[in-house]
């Protein structure tokens, strides 16, 4: 019972923490450019408008364009139950594990490459068609990736994973993390639609690949979408700050104390990720759409070296 | 220092796949530069463990001489070389990356098969170690079979010079200082002669695409 409770309140961090961070990266680039930009909280205000507004749905469409928003928010907060924030308390107990959290995050996506396709407007084609290829190309490298550390903590279950992690005192003094953890940053950029595959701010036709699935959706629907997304991204920074920044072995503190402390902790490290995603924003531009191959190329050879390394030592 | 060793040898490795992605010549002297400066932090870790050990200077003085030599004065020398020569936007390289990389990736699990058999170097990080470095031997020499440019070319001779470098100092922890002068000099003398050679090729057949070397010219 206990269990539950504290598995929910570590969803509704989850849930009110999303909107937040991209408005933070958000921020950090503008900052770059010497620009005021929009305020951190700009997302939730966007959200609340969106939320009041009714929504336009084609009378071309079928059923799976007004499920899509329902399908995606619900993988998404799904998700999010089983990524806890910290070991310090103990979570429930899910027969679901890290294979579980990608494949239903690939739900989501694959519905919402459909729903672009069902009301038959050229820009959702392209848009889906795209994000197929992007998510196809980077699936071999999260699978291998994931395996590597389930390996090494001999299990798949992502709390069981995280002890393992923060047993090993620093990861990132590890060769095979050191070079999963580079995999897992390239991977981010592609699932969350960053830049060198995707530019989260233009509206441009030719390139965009997450926005263009999203133009036929208005109101609640778009709102549902939106924090979708963000929640998606907030789940993987989760992942990788909970797996390779690990800091609960520092904390002494036990029960309600410890919880907080760790939870402020696991804010301080959310920031840190934002940061570099938005440096890595700033200093790359977008790649050529044929040239995102040799990036996925990358992103899979350094997990596959870190999946060698582990055999190489033995250990 | 174990641990901070596997890790730099990790990243030396790293630096040779991430040469071999790129696309123009300017970026693979960077990476180059790079890839030596790792080299040198690597020998300046040991230098340090021997001087504190043994009380012998010679690997810190090995990596003075890398940071004067690989660091700094080469890829001046290479980028001197590349400002003499025309430019042109050329496909630089035989192969699409992707498959460029993966077969790097083969390259890497090749040597970790032969080199894991044989004995007497079965100790766990001494093995990481020269797994890694012996890689990067291979893939500056598939670096150098990839690449059309003969600039392309001369950066594979000098990953190949750096593995087999890093390959004594992580097998033997420290080659006798005089082998090492000698290698240095060796080295010097070839790129010298080397960036002389590519601008007489681009002077008589006004490109180093070295596809180009059998036009007849008279």
């Amino acid at each position: 019972m206990i269990a539950l409770v504290n598995n929910f309140i570590q969803l509704l961090i989850i849930l009110l923490l999303a909107p937040m961070v991209g408005g933070l990266i958000k921020k950090i680039k503008a900052l770059t450019q010497k620009r005021q930009g929009a305020p951190v909280l700009q997302m939730y205000y966007d959200l609340y408008k969106l939320i009041q507004k009714e929504s336009v749905v084609s009378e071309t469409s079928s059923w799976i364009f007004k499920a899509t928003p329902y399908i995606v928010f619900a993988t998404a907060v799904v998700g999010a139950l089983l990524v806890p924030i910290t070991t310090l308390v103990p979570s429930a107990r899910f027969t679901g594990d890290i294979i579980l959290l990608f494949y239903l995050l690939a739900l989501g996506r694959f519905f919402m490459c459909l729903s672009a396709l069902d009301t038959g407007s050229t820009f959702g084609g392209m848009g889906s068609s795209r994000e197929a290829m992007i998510s196809s190309l980077i699936e071999p490298s999260i699978l291998v990736s994931v395996f590597t550390i389930g390996l090494i903590a001999g299990s798949t279950s992502i709390y069981e994973m995280m002890g393992a992690m923060s047993s090993l005192g620093n990861p990132l003094f590890h060769p095979v993390f050191i070079l999963t953890f580079l995999a897992m940053m390239i991977i981010i950029l592609a699932e969350t639609s960053r830049i060198p595959f995707d530019d989260p701010a233009t509206h441009l036709e030719l390139t965009m690949v997450h926005e263009a699935m999203l133009l036929e959706y208005s109101g609640r629907h778009l709102a549902l979408m939106e924090y979708g997304a963000a929640v998606k991204q907030l789940i993987l920074i989760t992942l990788v700050v909970n797996l390779f920044l690990p800091m609960d072995q520092f904390i002494a503190l036990t029960g309600a104390g410890g919880f907080i402390l760790s939870v402020a902790l696991y804010f301080v490290r959310v920031v840190f990720i934002a940061v570099l995603i938005a440096v890595a924003e700033v200093s790359t531009v977008k790649f050529r759409f044929f040239s995102i191959p040799n990036l996925a190329a990358l992103s899979f050879i350094l997990s596959f070296l870190g999946f060698l390394q582990y055999f190489v030592l033995g250990r | 220092m174990d641990s901070y060793l596997d890790i730099l040898s990790v990243l030396i490795l790293l630096s040779s796949i991430i040469l071999v992605s790129h696309k123009r010549i300017k970026s693979y002297i960077k990476t180059f530069r790079i890839q030596s400066a790792l080299i040198a932090l690597t020998a300046g870790i040991m230098g340090w463990n021997s001087l504190i050990e043994e009380g012998s200077l010679d690997i810190l003085v090995v990596c003075i001489i890398i940071i004067l030599l690989k660091v700094i004065l080469i890829p001046r020398l290479l980028h001197k070389t590349y400002g003499s020569i025309e430019y042109k936007v050329e496909k630089d390289f035989f192969l699409n990356i992707p498959l460029l990389i993966i077969i790097c990736c083969g390259l890497v699990v090749f040597v970790y098969f032969s080199v894991s058999n044989i004995s007497g170097l079965n100790e766990d990080h001494i093995n990481l170690q020269v797994v890694n470095s012996f890689s990067v031997i291979l893939i500056g020499l598939f670096f150098m079979i990839s690449r059309k440019w003969a600039l392309g070319q001369m950066i594979g001779f000098l990953v190949i010079e750096n593995g087999i470098f890093v390959t004594a100092m992580f097998s033997t922890h420290g080659v006798p200082f005089i082998v090492d002068i000698g290698i240095f000099i060796d080295m010097i003398t070839a790129i010298l002669i080397m960036g002389v050679m590519v601008m007489q090729i681009n002077e008589k057949f006004e490109s180093i695409n070295i596809n180009k070397l059998r036009n007849l010219k008279g």
